[in-house]
């Protein structure tokens, strides 16, 4: 037994160490920041200045920060809603039979495995481009003028551009999570269900839509992740500093803090700390009210 | 052999005519995808004037590589592509030394804290980067390594690594929860210690496992984005996402459209290229691993 402690001990050692140091003290230490005010990110703790919510409380009143929440807040709502409908149409379709299924399916996946940066620039440079873009492209061969003369990356058309760009790449990792769920399902039920003369859409509606439900949670806690730390494709999108269009918490802090020539507000790192602390309090808002909703299926499949 | 009877069934075109909308709506989608990475790979190859005049695949004035090696070496992509590629090599090397033997350990003994240790893991990898960052800037930024590059270099694959930790160690522990206990049976009657039957026996029988969160791990690293931004401090040591920002930005003063296509492409393709050869794997690797309802 003596061997085994000594054993258990050594080879936890690194990992349990690392994840302390890279979550366990940041986590802790964010949290109280965000209670202070602190000038610098490198102040000593000697530094800082108790101050209570006053940085929750500055940041609400800030319009900028309010507009990138309900910025962030669109992105969850109306991308979950268009992310999910498409993933698990998506995923009908590929576990109903169809041949080239591996096929279709690795294609849909794809733009998850590359580089965003590389896949932002291709929809901004490419595909929005009121030159040579491709919904141009598209819109002249179709003779459908409102898509060919759409300025997707007018200010004021920014946010859906955006929103069409980042939902098209994941839409694949939600479809893989959709599709292996129903793939789970036993064929049973849906042979008794033809003998029983459901059509197709009775069977989705009755069968798999109400088996799917832990799996619907996996994938709206996954996309609510993801949101939370929504960043690279609104800093990717908005060339211009003061675009509220594209703004989000993530960008919002990050300018604060890091940012570069701008000064929007003092500085405060307490603010950037207390950001991080609310989009983590609205992961695990989500996250809980998911599990109320979705409670446990005591269908076992 | 099941592979090769599924080909040889006849097709049923009842059933396929019953399936045609689904097929146009993949159809459909999959071309859009062809179409945006066919434009880019064109137009890496031909010439702005030709972009702007949306006659990409015509390639009237031929192939363009010096796009690329323009790209590669003026722009600083090779400088990139090194780091990125030292990076995520060193990193998905270090995650398995770290991890393997933590998820074994998991998997295998029953002790206090085995549990807490797990969920935790579990926990973090819903935490945004946002709740993290600040205090290791502070940390790092306070022993003022970022002017040092080894020193920087060696704090990006320390944060690599760290993310990626729990991820990985969850992704093995159900890895090796699956072995038979049988070998390590084998091992101890035969007088193997139990460390040594991990090294010599468990991780070589954890292949497969280790492969797939390997290919994860470098695809993570490679295209990961925030953190680089904030802790690469200087050019020299930037991975190919911060860098292909940073080339975006001014080569939209130059004009360089192909030039620009063409880096977007080299830092598209090692991704792009392990996943067409791992496609299968990448994906039993989501579907089955990661996600436990």
């Amino acid at each position: 037994m003596k061997k085994n402690k000594t054993m258990i001990v050594t080879f936890l050692a690194p990992a349990v160490i690392m994840f302390a140091i890279i979550f366990i003290y940041p986590i802790i230490r964010t949290v109280a920041m965000s209670f202070f005010k602190i000038e610098g990110v490198t102040d000593p703790v000697s530094k800082w200045e108790f101050s209570g919510f006053a940085n929750y409380i500055k940041l609400f009143n800030t319009q900028l920060f309010r507009i990138s929440m309900w910025n962030i807040f669109r992105i969850w709502l109306l991308g979950g809603i268009i992310v999910m409908a498409l993933a698990l149409l998506f995923a009908v379709i590929l576990t109903s039979g169809i041949r080239f299924k591996s096929t279709f399916r690795a294609i849909i996946y794809m733009p998850n495995v590359v580089s965003a940066v590389a896949l932002a620039t291709m929809w901004l440079q490419y595909v929005f481009s009121p030159k040579f873009g491709l919904f141009k492209s598209i819109g002249d061969f179709l003779h459908w003028e409102w898509l060919s003369k759409f300025q997707w990356l007018n200010p004021d058309h920014l946010f859906l551009a955006l929103l069409v760009a980042y939902c098209f790449g994941m839409v694949g990792y939600h479809m893989l999570i959709f599709a292996s769920g129903i793939e789970r399902i036993s064929t049973d039920y849906f042979e008794a269900a033809t003998l029983d003369g459901a059509n197709k859409i009775q069977q989705f509606r009755y069968i798999t839509l109400p088996l799917l439900k832990g799996v619907l949670k996996t994938n709206i806690t996954m996309w609510s992740v993801s949101s939370a730390g929504f960043f690279l494709w609104s800093q990717l999108f908005s060339m211009v500093v003061s675009n509220t269009q594209t703004i989000t918490p993530v960008v919002y802090m990050y300018q604060n803090i890091f940012g570069a020539g701008n000064s929007m507000t003092e500085r405060n790192s307490g603010i950037g700390a207390a950001v991080g602390v609310l989009l983590s309090i609205c992961v695990v808002i989500i996250f809980v009210v998911c599990n109320k909703i979705f409670k446990d299926d005591d269908i076992e499949f | 052999m099941a592979k090769e009877k599924k080909l040889r069934e006849p097709v049923n075109w009842k059933k396929e005519f019953h399936l045609t909308p689904g097929y146009i709506v993949l159809a459909l989608w999959v071309l859009f995808t062809f179409v945006l990475i066919g434009w880019v790979v064109a137009a890496s190859f031909s010439t702005s004037k030709e972009i702007f005049s949306g006659e990409v695949f015509k390639f009237a004035t031929g192939l363009h590589f010096e796009n690329y090696a323009k790209a590669w070496s003026a722009s600083n992509v090779s400088v990139f592509f090194t780091n990125s590629l030292v990076y995520a090599s060193i990193s998905c090397v270090l995650l398995i030394l770290v991890c393997a033997p933590a998820a074994y350990v998991l998997s295998r003994f029953t002790f206090i804290g085995n549990k807490i240790i797990q969920s935790g893991f579990v926990a973090s990898m819903g935490v945004p980067a946002t709740m993290i960052v600040l205090p290791l800037f502070g940390l790092v930024a306070g022993w003022d390594v970022l002017n040092v590059s080894l020193a920087n270099r060696a704090v990006l694959i320390f944060l690599y690594v760290g993310v990626n930790v729990p991820y990985t160690t969850i992704f093995l522990l159900t890895f090796f929860a699956n072995l038979s206990r049988a070998y390590e049976e084998a091992a101890a009657i035969d007088g193997c210690p139990p460390m040594k039957t991990f090294w010599k026996i468990m991780l070589p029988m954890a292949q497969p496992g280790i492969i797939t969160v390997t290919i994860f791990n470098f695809i993570n690293v490679w295209n990961e984005y925030f953190m680089s931004l904030i802790f690469a401090n200087s050019d020299k040591v930037k991975p190919v996402a911060i860098g292909l920002y940073g080339m975006i930005n001014s080569m939209r003063y130059t004009g360089d459209y192909a030039g620009m296509f063409a880096s977007v492409v080299i830092v598209f393709l090692p991704t792009f290229i392990l996943y067409i050869f791992m496609s299968e794997k990448i994906i039993a690797g989501i579907t089955g691993g990661g996600v436990k309802g």
